[in-house]
């Protein structure tokens, strides 16, 4: 049974989205784009506008955003249907939409601030929405992560002062061309990489697993965490060339570590989270070398693609009473055949298979590159991380497919749940056909690629050499010696997402400490000591001299009052 | 303004008859007011030394509204009989004595009753306080602003006896002399409260009865602001050499107190030090002395002043039925209590500037005045806006999150009345912001 909540907004959402699908393509045909302005306030020159603007690109992200969000809604009143308070839960997830809304649409600096306070903390909401230790730490971690790219775009506002105006897609390119934005952009771009999890703070993009399914699905894969990524496309004319060069930097060093750390990663979710992650960071590289609608196609597709492998990682977490495990999997392909063809759709669409979506944008994104001029470790790192992209891919399938089943006896898995069936196979049609159909709205004259054969066929031997790593990585008996054990001090190093996650968590200590000191020691030491205390003290420590005086011989008493009286006629002479 | 006046004073024999109906005419009293609004830059209602501009209205207004909201908090207290008439008698002076202090237009009469207003307060804490530390509270609460407001008497005859006059129109002595800035304006940083001379208000609101927490923190913190924004004019070039210091001070110590609110186990002490923390931050941008200072300090005044007030609120409804205030014990409430659940959450992110609050348009505006004084100031902003976000998330996640304690016996649902307490608190807070320019006309 359908909860009505879920039905209501699943409708509304999906036919919001069919619409503004059609709006884009209006504005793609057409080339229009529209700017409407809502005056907030203002004092002389100061003004605040909250600033709509609706071009093709705002238009397909939102659709798509609301297409996936109203299958979550649809996939979640099944998967979520035994919470007491289920409708808080939809709730949530409206409230999170909505604010993606308002970020989406608004390329004014401060308009685009009241959607992004309200996407950090309705996910840090969902993140702790179930109530164990291990969802408050993460939703803490989450939040506080997010908020320091919300500092930053706070500070960007206040910099942003000196321009005169927040709708920065106005002047963004003029003022790029006769002074450096320096330091404001730097903060911009901090905020980016906080929302998109970049090297720094990429902490808290796999911690956020502790959250519902249905809320990695939309909010950590397609949604909030490609939020960084959409203000890098909405800025990316102001960068400077060496902005940009750092921002390569982290976002290829991103890609890589988290495809290494996928590789050693045994929690299904993590390993998603993780491939995520280093999505993200070829997005971010992709655009820091200059090609945003690239960029900008991969997000929309990656989107799809990962909210549909996480609704069926969902599925299979469902069967197997919430066992994440990927060790205690294997042989899902017989139990589950339909949600494993899903998978596997997906997966392969990850790693770039012809002709599914994810062909389309990642094989434009790679020759691209490769013809551009650049330098060897670029070149190598970005190629590495395709393949290990693929050698995690196939590692979690063999994992969680095709080896032996080692699932506890006792157990009911299978493809049962047909709300969860049906907006997944919704969403399948479109990792499919996605690909092609948006390289030819996005790119209606095609790319022209131009590269000698063995640069071309490169990429396809990184992919077979993938596989052929991921498909041994899986086998238990590799070897009887471990030999993560053996160089165990790489293997943590690198399992551990080169101790990202130790520094941010470390990192509470100090404020903590200082805290306490100053509270013990100025709250309730010096400030006391020499506020109230001292006060109290000096006027006791007088009042008592002075009964001493009054206690005393009559003849002191008046000649106090004689010296007083001197004083007084000279002073007031 | 008379109306005004003769209708508070004639609400006097109400107290000793009703709770509800006064109750309800101090609420029609808030609305009468809020009927009378213009925006005009100049002083309106103009009569017998009183009258309004809009710096004036609103703080009117707040304190209007917090009055009206205090009784409304306090029902325990006419459920017990714990002598409610002398109670509401209290509560009727105090906004009596607000009223005429941000409505007089004479600098005497408003330090007569910013004097006076300390009284009332100071019988709410002694009076209607739990626990026998009420006595030394209420003893910090008096002797902190006397001590500093005593010289600020002294400094304002002098002005009379230069200028000839004490209407604030009138007050265009221009001294450079930095005794006297500290004799004015001394008695309001300890108002406020600037950080090193704050102490006064962590015990004040823990010892404090509800409506004693929400007058302090919605109101009486705002009087140094508003007794500032009145006297500034005078130190004009005084302001330029010296207000760095006390902008450092008070901008350093926010950061400080957010920090000591990440320490602190008993909820009103948190919420009291994050006002502590947020009226910093209104006094720095204050100090400026620009445009969006003035603007950004009094929407954050007003912001603050309806968030901590509702957060205080909150923390008393779950007081009033788990009879502790330790973090603790108030744990894992939205199992029992999910709709005060989302309450908390919208206070508590108000309280760290998030939309669409009253909050994030002051802090907005504030930092961009601050970070137009300094660009230094930049570090120091960053840090409180994050740690604000620490100690507001750690107080809802705490007390709504996880496990409930195993020592809750019996329990009861919000009323109503709580319910309302707490929209009437969350509107304006959440609504005013569509309509935020009219705070900066006065200007």
């Amino acid at each position: 049974m359908l909860n009505k909540t879920c039905k209501i907004y699943f409708s509304f959402f999906s036919f919001l989205s069919f619409n503004l699908f059609l709006i884009s393509l209006f504005l793609i045909i057409s080339e229009k784009s529209l700017i409407i302005e809502f005056y907030l306030l203002n004092l002389s020159n100061f003004t605040v506008n909250f600033l709509i603007f609706i071009d093709w690109m705002s238009t397909l992200f939102m659709s798509f955003v609301l297409f996936i969000s109203s299958m979550v809604i649809f996939y979640s009143s099944e998967y979520m249907k035994d919470e007491m308070y289920i409708s808080r839960f939809i709730y949530l997830i409206i409230l999170f939409v909505i604010s993606m809304m308002m970020m989406i649409l608004s390329p004014n600096l401060v308009s685009i601030l009241l959607g992004w306070d309200g996407l950090g903390l309705i996910s840090y909401i969902l993140v702790i929405y179930y109530q164990n230790f291990k969802s408050f730490n993460a939703g803490l971690l989450t939040a506080l992560t997010n908020r320091i790219g919300d500092v930053a775009l706070l500070m960007s506002i206040s910099l942003f002062l000196e321009y005169g105006s927040w709708n920065f897609s106005s002047f963004l390119e003029f003022y790029n061309l006769k002074e450096n934005m320096g330091l404001t952009l730097i903060f911009i771009m901090i905020a980016a990489f906080t929302k998109s999890a970049q090297i720094p703070f990429s902490s808290w993009l796999p911690a956020a697993m502790a959250a519902p399914t249905p809320v990695s699905s939309l909010v950590h894969s397609s949604t909030l965490v490609t939020a960084g990524v959409y203000l890098l496309i909405r800025f990316s004319t102001g960068f400077s060339e060496n902005t940009m060069k750092v921002i390569l930097i982290f976002s290829l060093l991103t890609m890589f570590m988290s495809g290494l750390g996928a590789n050693f990663e045994f929690d299904l979710k993590k390993i998603i989270a993780l491939s995520t992650l280093s999505q993200l960071g070829m997005m971010i590289s992709t655009l820091a070398l200059g090609s945003y609608d690239l960029a900008f196609f991969h997000l929309l597709i990656h989107a799809l693609f990962k909210a549909l492998l996480f609704m069926c990682a969902g599925s299979i977490i469902h069967n197997f009473n919430n066992c994440q495990d990927i060790r205690f999997m294997g042989g899902v392909s017989k139990l589950m055949p339909l949600t494993s063809v899903y998978f596997n759709i997906c997966n392969l669409s990850l790693c770039g298979l012809p002709f599914l979506s994810g062909f389309y944008s990642k094989d434009l994104i790679i020759e691209s590159f490769s013809m551009l001029n650049m330098n060897m470790y670029v070149y190598i790192i970005f190629y590495l991380s395709m393949g290990l992209t693929v050698c995690y891919s196939f590692r979690l399938l063999m994992y969680t497919f095709f080896m032996d089943f080692n699932f506890i006896s006792l157990n009911s898995i299978g493809d049962k749940s047909e709300v969860m069936l049906k907006s997944m196979g919704i969403l399948i049609s479109l990792v499919i056909f996605s690909g092609t159909i948006l390289s030819w709205l996005i790119f209606p004259i095609p790319m022209f690629i131009y590269l000698p054969f063995k640069m071309k066929i490169l990429i396809l031997w990184l992919i077979f050499f993938g596989i052929w790593i991921g498909c041994e990585t899986s086998k238990f008996g590799l070897s009887y010696e471990l030999l993560s054990l053996k160089n165990y001090n790489l293997s943590s190093f690198n399992s551990n997402m080169w101790n990202l996650p130790l520094i941010s968590l470390s990192m509470n200590l100090y404020p903590l400490s200082v805290g306490k000191k100053l509270y013990t020691s100025f709250d309730q030491g010096w400030l006391e000591y020499y506020g109230s205390q001292k006060l109290l003290e000096s006027f006791t420590y007088s009042s008592k001299f002075f009964q001493l005086l009054s206690k005393n011989h009559l003849k002191i008493y008046c000649l106090i009052s004689v010296v007083w009286f001197f004083f007084f006629f000279f002073v007031d002479t | 303004m008379m109306k005004f006046l003769f209708m508070m004073v004639f609400l006097t024999p109400l107290c000793f008859f009703s709770y509800w109906y006064l109750s309800l005419f101090l609420f029609y009293l808030s609305f009468l007011f809020i009927f009378m609004f213009n925006i005009s830059k100049d002083y309106s209602f103009l009569s017998y030394n009183f009258g309004l501009d809009l710096l004036s209205y609103s703080m009117v207004m707040l304190s209007f509204w917090i009055c009206s909201l205090m009784l409304l908090a306090s029902a325990k207290i006419f459920k017990k009989k714990d002598y409610y008439e002398l109670f509401m008698f209290n509560i009727l002076f105090l906004m009596f004595s607000l009223f005429m202090v941000f409505s007089s237009l004479n600098f005497f009469i408003f330090y007569l009753f910013f004097e006076i207003s300390l009284i009332p307060t100071f019988f709410l804490i002694i009076g209607w306080g739990y626990q026998p530390e009420r006595i030394s509270a209420g003893k910090y609460l008096l002797f902190y602003t006397l001590l500093a407001s005593l010289p600020m008497m002294v400094g304002i005859f002098f002005i009379f006896k230069s200028v000839n006059s004490l209407d604030f129109y009138f007050l265009s002595l221009n001294l450079d002399n930095f005794l006297f800035y500290l004799c004015i304006n001394m008695v309001f940083f300890v108002k406020m409260p600037m950080y090193l001379i704050h102490l006064w208000l962590p015990k004040a609101h823990v010892e404090a009865p509800i409506s004693g927490s929400m007058i302090l923190a919605g109101v009486m913190l705002k009087l140094g602001g508003y007794g500032l924004f009145r006297v500034m004019k005078m130190f004009l070039n005084m302001g330029l050499k010296i207000n760095f210091i006390f902008i450092t001070i008070s901008l350093i110590g926010s950061v400080y107190m957010s920090l000591i609110c990440l320490q602190q186990s008993d909820i009103k002490l948190l919420i009291a030090y994050s006002s502590v923390s947020h009226m910093g931050l209104v006094l720095s941008g204050l100090l400026t002395l620009n445009l969006m200072g003035m603007w950004g300090s009094l929407v954050l005044m007003l912001g603050h002043g309806l968030c901590s007030s509702g957060l205080f609120c909150l923390a008393n409804i779950s007081y009033e039925r788990l009879n502790s205030r330790s973090l603790y014990l108030n744990k894992g409430l939205m199992n029992f209590m999910p709709t005060l659940s989302m309450w908390w959450f919208l206070f508590c992110i108000s309280n760290m500037a998030a939309p669409p609050s009253l909050n994030l348009l002051g802090e907005v505006l504030l930092i961009n005045s601050l970070i137009i004084y300094s660009k230094l100031t930049m570090i120091m902003l960053a840090l409180f806006s994050f740690f604000s976000a620490c100690y507001s998330l750690f107080l809802y996640s705490y007390t709504q999150h996880g496990l409930f304690s195993s020592g809750i016996y019996s329990f009861t649902y919000i009323s109503n009345r709580e319910f309302l307490l707490l929209v009437l608190h969350w509107i304006p807070l959440n609504f005013l912001i569509f309509k935020g320019e009219i705070f900066s006309v006065w200007i």
